[in-house]
């Protein structure tokens, strides 16, 4: 029995928080333990206290997997670990264990410097939570205690996501987190194999969605982007160090190439070697392409690309400029975005989700004139766009991965209460699995059909198949044997065999049946009586008249005598071994019928 | 362009029907069962009259769907209800399907309307209207046209005829006449008011025999009598002719479209008048184009005529070059935005367009 509680699932396109529980073969899990970027209250933290009410949380659990580095899977982290309470491992892949402290350090100092809020984790815990994180490679079997095992598979999506598979013993769940089935430019797409777990927990978010083509997308972004630099304007786009920004800059500077475009592209100091700083520690988690290229020159060492520095910000004529951080609340970007903002020759383009509070957020809600530190207001009148490049799975790729893992039930986190009946049908008829959806709060109980496998002795294996019909591959065949469990194996031998390993004698079962015959006569003219019957009826079986006055079928042994208080009734009694089960029911139902009439 | 977006649909389409608040309404015709009938809602580009460039919704959303064994080749929502119609092989049967959006999102089946001797015929074409009550006009061939009722599946009206021609389309011209397309060519009118009248032959094709023909019927501004409206027919190898179905049978005007050798065959074609561009209409299924052209100007001479624009996005599908390119299997325009269309073609992809006009009046 598999049981799945979600504290907390992405909800709309952008915000949301992710946090699962699973319960396998009496394994404890927690899946991801994001933030709810949206709220600036307790809402958004999952509320632990689902899990346990007393007692520690530590011992519930037996380990937390973290699937990538966004806010909305990590983000309660430090929180859950630190400030609830636990000190079990935290499972993530290497580039989101490099990843994870430096967005975590980033909100934190938002919320706490920028905003004032006083509870919340602080940076001091966020590295003791990451002194707890244990880091696994791709494909890596890790034994997290004697019956449990994971494995990451490449997810896709963000730099360092997986998605993983849990396993006790034969049962499995594999747990998608974000993932992407079609690659880009700066990353492939998520791959499993065919490990047919009990259970596929996805993310549907864009699951009901038809994108547009990237194509689409990326030529918008460049028109854009050719449109302000023509004009003589400025191009701002703020971003986080990595993700994203990779995409676009490989976008750029092959467009710049195409165009023979002379406009200068900056890239914020610090960002380019830190961002080429991982990626060449993480080369093996980017794209066939980029591998393939790192080779003979670094993908990241840009030609039209260079470092930027803040008295360029000044310089006349168009540019684009690439600055940390990416929601526009704090440091350089917001520097350049102050500088720029006044002429509406300019342009900032958002490329992704602003948490609310941050500057970002407030022009990309419409907000026009902002106030500033020191009462100033800032007039906004460069253009404002948002362009967003997530990566997510729609139902073209769900449907993919599914086809790819082969998983007995399937279970899509939405989040919100939306009715998604109809992707459920299609699941289910195309692959013939249950599709599962709960919404937040809600505990689904799946059952499984784990296949045990079992050594059957080669001795057994030739006297069954000699017996009977040839084998069918497709129909489940009965065989009788005795099932040895003994350290962890199972085996299927022969009773005799089984007897001898273990010492045992065999006991031998005998059934006697009492059939009443009317007969008037004397013992041994009904007995001979039941012969001839016997004889004529059963012609393929040896059937013996004894000395002693009793009948044998093969092994069955038939005797008569009379009745103790009736002289006309006879009363034969039938013996036989349990073996001899069916013959034996068969000659009671026979002689039940009665007996011919004589002859004689 | 002014704007081009493209999608990938799981499997192709042959149909595109616009339905309440600019929903959009595609289907799969694959002979093997499981094909999906997926009413969309288009991304907020397409609700607006200004186009935005960077919009931070450019998806469709699936809204609902259902589940169809049958290829699904035609379908039309019927007006003022919830239901809607399908019809595909491999006989003239139609099926009627409940969209209910607010308890679920599936769109479940819910009654068949069978023809006589239905078996065996080719699929029928279908129209709706709900002036009177909610009718679903149909047949495959000129015996077979009805009308029949939607809910209680009564029929209401036969046309007495009994030429077995083979049925390309057919419409309402308004609530009163009904406009049948014969595949030869032919058009016929038919009079609600007269039962028992005869199918009166509005126009014979000017073109060689041998050819398929279809039509496209232009839907006049609200109130207005549509009789005044023109109806293009295009056949298989590219002959256009304009004609008032009421007042002449004669031709109004009769020109040639570019038609890629040898023509692939009458399957997908399609033609129709653009809602808000007087005189404009968009022809397409020989390849992968959908080519657009101002009638205005056209005479009688039927030479070659010049496409003002020509959408080629489907020919430059997924980068497989060695699969066999991609035919465009339907169009439609935008209801409101005067030079939008969605176009689809026969490798799943799904084209949302609004062309320039090079210069001129159109």
């Amino acid at each position: 029995v598999l049981s799945l509680f979600c504290l907390g699932a992405g909800a709309g396109q952008d915000v949301g928080r992710s946090c699962i529980l699973v319960s396998i073969a009496g394994k404890n899990v927690m899946l991801d333990c994001g933030m709810h970027m949206g709220y600036n209250d307790d809402r958004r933290f999952p509320d632990f206290s689902y899990i346990t009410q007393n007692g520690r949380l530590t011992d519930f659990l037996d380990c937390v997997i973290i699937s990538h580095f966004h806010l909305d899977h990590c983000g309660a982290l430090p929180y859950f670990s630190e400030m609830v309470g636990y000190d079990g491992p935290i499972y993530m892949t290497h580039p989101t264990k490099a990843i994870c402290p430096i967005l975590l350090e980033d909100y934190r100092k938002i919320t706490v410097d920028k905003k004032g809020e006083t509870n919340f984790f602080t940076s001091q815990m966020i590295k003791d939570c990451m002194k707890k994180v244990v880091a696994v490679h791709l494909h890596q079997t890790v034994q997290v205690d004697e019956e449990l095992e994971i494995k990451a598979y490449y997810a896709g999506h963000v730099l360092g996501a997986a998605m993983f598979q849990i396993k006790v013993g034969y049962e499995s769940v594999v747990y998608t987190g974000d993932y992407n089935m079609t690659p880009d430019r700066h990353l492939g797409a998520a791959w499993i194999d065919k490990c047919r777990p009990d259970l596929l927990i996805s993310e549907s978010t864009y699951a009901t969605t038809i994108r547009d083509s990237k194509r689409c997308r990326e030529r918008d972004f460049l028109k854009k982007v050719h449109e302000t630099v023509e004009r003589g304007g400025k191009v701002l786009i703020p971003v986080f160090a990595l993700g994203r920004a990779q995409e676009l800059c490989i976008l750029l500077e092959t467009f710049w190439e195409r165009m023979n475009l002379k406009a200068p592209i900056y890239f914020s100091t610090g960002l380019t070697e830190k961002a080429n700083h991982y990626y060449k520690l993480f080369i093996t988690w980017t794209n066939q392409k980029i591998r393939k290229t790192f080779v003979q020159r670094n993908m990241f060492e840009f030609k039209h690309i260079k470092a930027f520095d803040r008295a360029f910000a000044d310089n006349p004529g168009p540019m684009v400029v690439f600055a940390t951080p990416g929601m526009l609340h704090a440091g350089q970007s917001l520097q350049i975005f102050r500088k720029w903002a006044g002429n509406e020759k300019n342009m900032v383009i958002m490329p992704g989700y602003c948490v609310q509070g941050t500057v970002g957020h407030k022009i990309l809600s419409g907000q026009r004139k902002l106030e500033m530190e020191g009462r100033q207001i800032l007039e906004v009148k460069m253009q404002v766009e948002y362009m967003s490049f997530s990566a997510h799975a729609d139902a073209k790729g769900i449907m993919q991965l599914i086809r790819q893992a082969e998983p007995r039930n399937v279970l899509l986190v939405h989040g919100e209460a939306k009715k998604m009946e109809f992707l459920k049908q299609k699941i289910e008829q195309e692959f013939h699995v249950n599709c599962y959806m709960p919404a937040n709060g809600e505990t689904t109980t799946i059952f499984t059909n784990p296949s045990i496998p079992v050594d059957i002795s080669l001795g057994l294996l030739k006297r069954e198949t000699a017996i009977g019909l040839l084998p069918d591959a497709k129909k489940p065949k009965l065989m009788h044997g005795t099932l040895i469990m003994k350290d962890n194996s199972f085996r299927l031998v022969s009773p005799e065999q089984a007897l001898k390993e273990l010492g045992l004698a065999e006991h031998q079962l005998r059934f006697t049946c009492r059939v009443h015959i009317q007969d008037p006569r004397k013992e041994h003219e009904t007995v001979l009586r039941v012969y001839n019957h016997l004889k004529g009826v059963l012609k393929d079986y040896s059937v013996q008249h004894l000395p002693d006055g009793s009948i044998t079928v093969e092994s069955i042994l038939i005797q008569a005598t009379a009745h103790s208080e009736d002289q006309g009734t006879k009363v034969l009694l039938v013996s036989w071994t349990y073996q001899d089960e069916e013959l034996g029911s068969y000659l009671t139902s026979l002689l039940k019928k009665g007996l011919p009439p004589s002859t004689s | 362009y002014q704007d081009l977006h493209t999608f990938e649909l799981q499997a192709p389409t042959r149909l595109i029907e616009w339905a309440r608040g600019n929903r959009v309404c595609v289907a799969g015709y694959g002979q093997s069962g499981g094909n999906e009938i997926l009413q969309l809602l288009p991304p907020p580009t397409l609700q607006v009259k200004e186009t935005q460039g960077l919009c931070p919704e450019r998806d469709f959303k699936v809204e609902c769907g259902g589940f169809s064994n049958r290829p699904v080749y035609s379908l039309k929502y019927v007006p003022d209800t919830s239901l809607l119609v399908t019809s595909g092989p491999p006989d003239s049967s139609l099926q009627v399907w409940q969209v209910s959006a607010e308890d679920s999102d599936v769109i479940k089946p819910v009654s068949a309307i069978s023809t006589e001797n239905g078996t065996g015929q080719p699929w029928a074409k279908i129209a709706t209207i709900s002036t009177r009550a909610p009718w679903v006009l149909h047949g495959s061939r000129l015996n077979n046209v009805q009308i029949t009722e939607v809910e209680s599946r009564k029929n209401v009206y036969m046309a007495a005829s009994r030429n077995n021609e083979e049925l390309s389309s057919l419409a309402f011209l308004d609530d009163n006449t009904l406009l049948l397309c014969c595949a030869k060519g032919q058009l016929c009118l038919a009079d609600l008011r007269q039962p028992q009248g005869p199918l009166e032959a509005a126009s014979v094709p000017s073109a060689p025999c041998g050819e398929r023909w279809c039509m496209g019927v232009g839907r006049g501004p609200q109130g207005s009598d549509s009789s005044c409206q023109p109806v293009v027919c295009l056949s298989s190898g590219g002959h256009l002719t304009l004609t008032d179905v009421r007042k002449a049978s004669e031709a109004l005007a009769l020109a040639k479209c570019r038609v890629p050798p040898p023509s692939s065959g009458a399957e997908f074609l399609c033609v129709s008048w653009a809602p808000a561009l007087d005189g404009c209409l968009a022809v397409s299924g020989f390849d992968g184009t959908v080519q657009v052209y101002d009638t205005q100007g056209w005479d009688s001479s039927g030479r070659e005529a010049e496409p003002i624009f020509i959408h080629k996005g489907h020919a430059f599908g997924g980068g497989d070059s060695s699969r066999d390119p991609a035919l465009v299997t339907v169009h439609t325009w935008h209801p409101q935005k005067p030079r939008t269309l969605l176009s689809a073609a026969s490798d799943g992809s799904l084209h949302v367009w609004d062309w320039v006009q090079p210069c001129g009046k159109c």
